[in-house]
C-alpha cells in the first residue's frame, strides 16, 4: 500500500536526522537540529512521528550541553555556533510543545524546562539587555558589538518562546507567585523590552495565577500597572496582556473594585477602545476583560451602551474563521448566562437569528458548534421571547442533529440547548417536543458512555435547582421504552444524565407511568437510590418525585413497592441535605391526594414518619423544613389516626414542649416555612373532624395557638391569609360551626375560599419546584 | 429678457428644488478643501507605511533620509520579509518555509491555514516540474493529514491533485493552480503572516484611505452635485455636472 511505503520512507529520513543529532561535528548537529525544525514546524504527524522516534530527550540533551559549553566557548567561531545551537534546539523543543499536548510533556520529562529558562537569565546575569543596547549605542560602537548583542537576544528570544509554548499548555509547572524573588522575575520579564520575554511574562500570569490570594499579590505588586502600560506596546505585547489582565480580574470583586477607580478610568476606557480593535483577536481578549470585570460585580460596566456594544461585538466575531471565531460563543455565554438584562439586550439586536445562522452553515468545526448551541441554550434559558423564535426559526431540527454528532462535547451541547428550549411552558403544553425526531437520537444518547454527558449531568445537578425538571415523565418512560430499558452496568449514571438533561421535553402528567413502571423504569432508579454517589441518589430521587407527582393510586402503590419504607427512612437521614430535601419532596408527593395514600406513611411502624419528625427536629436548612412540614401537613388531612400521630411528632417527641419545633418554624424568616407550619395548623383543626376541638386544646396548651394569634398581621399575604382562616377556624369551634376545607360540599361557606386557595397553592407550589423558578416566585406571592 | 425665458429659469430651479440636490461650485469646493489642514508629517507616515508593508526597503530608506520620516518597524526586517516572498513567488516554496522558521518559528506552527497553503503551493511546484512521483509521495505524506484535521483543507488538497489527472493542464478545470497568480496568492498571505507577527498591520493604511474615499464620494453623490475626483491616479477635481 502507498501509504505504507511513505511512512516508511518518512520514518527512514527521521533517523537519518536523530542520526545526525548525535554526530560530533557541530556542524553537522546544527544542520540535523534546522532539518528536524523545519520537519515538524506545523505538522502534527510529524511531531507525533518524531516523538516516537525519541527525538525530544535527545535534543534536550544537546541544549543542556551547549548551555554548559556557551560559558566555556573559547573563540568567537565556537562560541558562534554553541549559541546556534542553543536557538535552533530551543525553537525544535518549542514547536514540539506547540498545541501538542504530548510533546510538551515529552519536553518536561526530558528535563529541558530548567534549561530553557536559563536562556532567560543571560539576559539579567551577562547582560542587561535594556541598558547594555543603550549603552552600546551611546558608545557609537562597533558594528561586532552590536551584533553580539543581537546574538544574545536572539538566545534569549528562542527560550522565551518555547516557555511561552510550553506555558500555554496546562501540564506547565505552576509557577509559585508567593515567593518574593519569583515575583521580582515576573516583574523583570514583564518590564523587558523583548516582547516574546514580556509576552511570556505575560503567559506565566495567565498560566499559573489561580487562587484570588495570588491575584491580589500579583496586583500589590503592580504588576497590573505594567500590563496596562502594555496595552500601549506592540499587537503580541497587548493581546498577552489582555489576557493576564482578565486572569488576575477573574472572579475575584476585590481585585476589581481596587481596580476600578476615578485613577483607573484611562486604562478601561483604553481597554473599552480595543473592544473596536482592528485585530479580531485583540477585540475578543479585549471583550473578555471587560466581561470577567463585569460578572465580579453588576455595579461595573451599567451603561447600555458598552453593553450592546459588547454583545454585537462578540456577534460579530464569530465571522471570524479561526480560533477567535470558535471562542467568540463562549465568551458570548458568559456575558449573558444568568443575567437576563444581557439576554434580553442579546435578543433585541437578533442575537438567536445571528447564532442560528452559523448553525445553518454547517460542516462546523467541533468547538465552534458546541460554543454556539452552549450560547443558545444561555439565551433561552431565562426568557420565553428566545425560546419562541428558536421554535420559529426550526432551530430545534439542527440542535436534534447535534444529538448525534461525533464529539460529545457537542452532543452535551445539544442536550443543554434542547433543555433550555424546552423550558417553554407554552410550547411543553403545546406539545411542540412531541415528536420521533427528538425522540430518536435522545433515545441514543441514553446509551452514551462518554465523560462529557457526565459532565452534562454534573451541570444538570449544580443547576437543579434552577431548572425544570421531569415534570416530564413521560417523555422519560418513552425514551426507556423505545431503549428497551437499556439503562444497566456501569453506563447507568450516564443514562441518567441523558435522562436528566432532556427530561423536560414533554410535560405528561398522567399518562405512560404505567409504560414506565412495567418496563422497569422505577426499579432501576430505585437501584440508583442506592449508589454511593450522593449526586446520583439526587437524580433519581428527583425523577421518583416526579413520577409519584399526582399518580394514581395504583401507580403510587407499584412504586412504593419498590422504594419500601425503609429505604425511603434511610434517604430520609442521608448525610446529603440536598437528598434529604428530595426524599421529603418526595414522601410529601407520595402522600399527598386521597386518604389511602397517607397511609403508605405508616408501613413498617410508621418508620417514614418518625424518620420525618426526627429530621424535623434537626435540619438546619430551610428548604428540608419546608419540605417535612408539607409532608405532615399533608398527612394531617387525612383520617383521626393519621392526625393524632403527626400531633405525637410534633408535640410529644419534643423534649420540651415549649420549644415544639413548629413554634421554631412558625416564627421564621422565611415566609414559605412559616406558609407550611400554619397549613400543618390548619390542617390538624379542621373542625370536620370529631377530634379537632382536642387537638386545638393540645396546641393552644403548647403555645401553638396564641404564636399563630400573633401572627395574624404577618408581612407575607399568602402567610396572613392562612392565619386568618386559621383564627376563623378555631373561633368556628365556639359557634359551633362545622367547616370542611376538603369537602366539595361544603362551597357555599367561607371556608370554600380558603379551600380553593389550598389546593391552588399546592399544586402550584408542586409544579413550581418542577417547572421554573420564575413561575415558582409566582406561586409563593399568590 | 423675455417673460418666456424668465418662467424656465425658474422652472429649472424649482426642479433643482425638488431633487434638493445641492450644487457645490468649484470655488467653494476647493474652499473648503483649504481649511482642511493635513500635516505633513502624517501624510509622509501613510508614504512610509505603504512603503513599508509593501516591502519596498530601498525606496523606505531613502524616503527615510530624504523626508526624516522613521519607520515604525526595523527596515532589515523587511529585506528578510521580502527575501521570502519572493522566494515563494519564484517557486522556491521549501526555501521559503524555512526562511519564515528561522524568523519566528511560531508563525507556521500557529497558523495550519498558511501552512498549507505553503504545503499545497510545494505540491503544485512539483506537479508543473512533472515529478509526478515525487507529487505523490508529498501529497500522502505531508497533506493528506491536513485534509483529514480539515475539511476544507481537504477539499483544496482534492483540486489540487486533479492536475495530475490531466495531460494537458494548462487547458484544464484546476488550471488555474498553476497560474502566476496563484504563487502570489500564496506569497502575499505569507508577506501578511510575518507582518501580523511582527505586530505591524498587514495591509497599507493608503488603499484603504482610497477606498473610504470613494465610498464617501457614492455617499455624497445622492445629495450634492460637487466637483467630484473621477480619476484617482492624478485626483483632478472634475465640474458638478449640473
Amino acid at each position: 500500500m502507498p501509504t505504507t511505503t511513505a511512512s516508511a520512507a518518512g520514518t527512514t529520513v527521521g533517523n537519518n536526522i536523530l542520526l545526525r543529532l548525535t554526530s560530533g561535528e557541530r556542524d553537522v548537529k546544527l544542520k540535523a537540529l534546522r532539518e528536524l525544525k523545519n520537519q515538524i514546524i506545523g505538522n502534527r504527524t510529524k511531531k507525533l512521528s518524531f516523538l516516537k522516534l525519541g527525538a525530544v530527550p535527545a535534543v534536550a540533551g544537546i541544549l543542556s550541553d551547549a548551555v554548559s559549553a556557551v560559558d566555556v566557548a573559547d573563540d568567537d567561531e565556537n562560541d558562534r555556533i554553541v549559541k546556534d545551537i542553543i536557538v535552533q534546539s530551543a525553537a525544535v523543543l518549542g514547536s514540539f510543545a506547540c498545541g501538542f499536548e504530548a510533546g510538551v510533556r515529552a519536553v518536561l520529562d526530558a528535563g529541558a524546562f530548567p534549561n530553557l529558562s536559563r536562556l532567560l537569565s543571560y539576559t539579567d546575569e551577562n547582560f542587561k539587555i535594556g541598558d547594555f543596547g543603550d549603552i552600546l549605542i551611546q558608545r557609537g560602537c562597533l558594528v561586532e558589538e552590536m551584533l553580539l548583542h543581537k546574538s544574545y537576544m536572539e538566545v534569549v528570544d528562542a527560550g522565551a518562546r518555547s516557555l511561552k509554548m510550553i506555558y500555554q499548555s496546562k501540564m506547565a509547572p505552576k509557577y509559585d507567585f508567593l515567593q518574593e524573588e519569583n515575583m521580582e522575575f515576573l516583574l523583570s520579564l514583564l518590564n523587558n523590552e523583548s516582547e516574546n520575554v514580556s509576552g511570556l511574562g505575560a503567559s506565566i500570569i495567565s498560566h499559573s495565577c489561580k487562587t484570588s490570594l495570588e491575584q491580589k499579590l500579583l496586583f500589590d505588586a503592580g504588576v497590573l500597572k505594567r500590563l496596562t502600560s502594555l496595552l500601549g506596546g506592540s499587537l503580541i505585547q497587548r493581546d498577552a496582556s489582555l489576557e493576564s489582565i482578565a486572569t488576575i480580574f477573574k472572579n475575584n470583586p476585590e481585585v476589581v473594585s481596587k481596580f476600578v477607580g476615578p485613577d483607573t478610568g484611562r486604562t478601561l476606557s483604553c481597554i473599552i477602545d480595543l473592544v473596536k480593535d482592528r485585530f479580531a483577536r485583540t477585540r475578543l481578549l479585549a471583550s473578555l476583560c471587560l466581561i470577567v470585570i463585569r460578572n465580579a460585580s453588576a455595579c461595573y460596566l451599567q451603561d447600555v451602551g458598552i453593553k450592546t456594544k459588547l454583545i454585537n461585538n462578540l456577534l460579530e466575531l464569530l465571522d471570524d474563521p479561526g480560533q477567535v471565531g470558535d471562542e467568540a460563543s463562549f465568551a458570548f455565554s458568559s456575558l449573558i448566562a444568568e443575567k437576563e438584562d444581557m439576554q434580553k439586550l442579546a435578543f433585541e439586536v437578533n442575537g438567536i437569528d445571528k447564532l442560528y445562522n452559523h448553525l445553518q452553515k454547517g460542516s462546523l468545526h467541533p468547538r465552534r458548534f458546541e460554543g454556539i448551541l452552549l450560547a443558545l441554550a444561555d439565551m433561552c434559558s431565562k426568557l420565553e421571547c428566545c425560546r419562541s423564535r428558536c421554535l420559529s426559526l426550526q432551530v430545534l431540527n439542527l440542535v436534534v442533529d447535534a444529538l448525534a454528532h461525533d464529539s460529545s462535547d457537542v452532543r452535551s451541547a445539544a442536550c443543554m440547548c434542547l433543555r433550555s428550549v424546552s423550558r417553554s411552558i407554552k410550547n411543553l403544553s403545546a406539545g411542540s417536543f412531541m415528536n420521533e425526531t427528538i425522540v430518536i437520537p435522545l433515545v441514543r444518547l441514553l446509551d452514551d458512555t462518554s465523560t462529557a454527558v457526565q459532565k452534562v449531568m454534573g451541570q444538570t445537578i449544580s443547576n437543579s435547582f434552577d431548572w425544570p425538571r421531569s415534570v416530564v415523565f413521560g417523555w422519560e418512560a418513552k425514551c426507556i421504552l423505545a431503549s428497551g430499558c437499556n439503562l444497566r452496568g456501569s453506563s447507568m449514571p450516564i443514562s441518567v444524565a441523558a435522562l436528566g438533561a432532556i427530561s423536560n421535553i414533554v410535560v405528561d402528567f398522567t399518562t405512560r407511568r404505567s409504560t414506565f413502571i412495567r418496563l422497569g423504569g422505577v426499579k432501576l432508579l430505585v437501584q440508583l437510590l442506592k449508589s454511593m454517589d450522593s449526586t446520583i441518589r439526587l437524580n433519581a430521587l428527583w425523577a421518583l418525585r416526579n413520577l409519584i407527582f399526582l399518580a394514581e393510586d395504583k401507580c403510587k402503590e407499584e412504586i412504593f413497592m419498590e422504594l419500601t419504607a425503609s429505604l425511603l427512612a434511610s434517604l430520609i437521614c442521608d448525610p446529603e441535605p440536598s437528598v434529604q430535601e428530595q426524599a421529603l419532596a418526595l414522601v410529601r408527593n407520595l402522600v399527598d391526594g386521597r386518604i389511602n395514600s397517607v397511609e403508605y406513611i405508616f408501613a413498617e411502624d410508621g418508620i417514614i414518619l418518625d424518620a420525618v419528625g426526627r429530621q424535623l427536629r434537626i435540619a438546619s436548612k430551610a428548604e428540608i423544613e419546608i419540605q417535612g412540614m408539607y409532608v405532615l401537613s399533608n398527612v394531617a388531612t387525612g383520617k383521626e389516626s393519621h392526625k393524632e400521630a403527626v400531633m405525637d411528632q410534633l408535640l410529644l417527641h419534643a423534649e420540651n414542649k415549649a420549644q415544639s419545633c413548629i413554634i421554631k418554624f412558625l416564627q421564621s424568616n422565611d415566609s414559605r416555612l412559616r406558609t407550611a407550619a400554619v397549613w400543618a395548623v390548619l390542617n390538624l383543626t379542621c373542625s370536620s373532624s370529631p377530634g379537632a376541638s382536642g387537638r386545638l386544646v393540645e396546641l393552644r396548651d403548647a403555645g401553638i395557638v396564641s404564636h399563630v394569634k400573633n401572627m395574624v398581621n404577618d408581612p407575607c399575604l399568602d402567610v396572613k391569609l392562612r392565619v386568618r382562616t386559621a383564627l376563623g377556624q378555631f373561633t368556628s369551634f365556639d359557634d359551633s360551626l362545622i367547616l370542611c376545607i376538603f369537602s366539595p360540599a361544603a362551597s357555599n361557606n367561607k371556608a370554600s375560599t380558603s379551600c380553593l386557595q389550598f389546593l391552588t397553592v399546592r399544586a402550584v407550589g408542586e409544579l413550581s419546584h418542577v417547572v421554573d423558578p420564575s413561575s415558582k416566585q409566582a406561586a409563593d406571592s399568590l | 429678457m423675455s417673460l418666456f425665458w424668465i418662467v424656465i429659469r425658474q422652472l429649472a430651479e424649482i426642479e433643482a428644488m425638488a431633487m434638493s440636490k445641492k450644487v457645490i461650485t468649484r470655488e467653494e469646493w476647493e474652499k473648503k478643501l483649504n481649511d482642511v489642514k493635513i500635516r505633513k508629517e502624517d501624510m509622509n507616515k501613510l508614504v512610509m507605511n505603504f512603503l513599508v508593508t509593501e516591502g519596498y526597503v530601498d525606496a523606505a530608506e531613502k524616503f527615510r533620509m530624504e523626508s526624516g520620516t522613521e519607520p515604525d518597524i526595523d527596515l532589515a526586517t523587511i529585506t528578510d520579509r521580502m527575501a521570502v516572498k519572493k522566494a515563494v513567488q519564484c517557486g522556491n516554496v521549501e526555501d521559503a518555509i524555512e526562511k519564515v522558521n528561522d524568523l519566528n518559528p511560531e508563525i507556521l506552527d500557529t497558523n495550519p491555514q498558511l501552512f498549507f497553503h505553503l504545503q499545497q503551493q510545494r505540491l503544485i511546484e512539483l506537479i508543473r516540474n512533472g515529478k509526478v512521483e515525487e507529487a505523490l509521495e508529498f501529497a500522502q505524506e505531508e497533506l493528506a493529514p491536513r485534509g483529514e484535521e480539515n475539511q476544507s483543507f481537504l477539499e483544496e488538497l482534492e483540486r489540487t491533485v486533479a492536475l495530475l489527472a490531466f495531460e494537458d493542464v494548462s487547458n484544464c478545470p484546476v488550471g488555474d493552480l498553476l497560474d502566476i497568480s496563484q504563487r502570489l496568492k500564496t506569497a502575499s498571505e505569507v508577506n501578511a503572516a510575518i507582518l501580523t507577527s511582527q505586530s505591524h498591520e498587514k495591509d497599507p493604511k493608503l488603499p484603504s484611505l482610497l477606498k473610504m474615499l470613494l465610498w464617501a464620494q457614492n455617499q455624497l453623490d445622492e445629495k450634492a452635485a460637487y466637483p467630484r475626483i473621477n480619476d484617482l491616479a492624478t485626483a483632478t477635481l472634475e465640474d458638478p455636472a449640473i
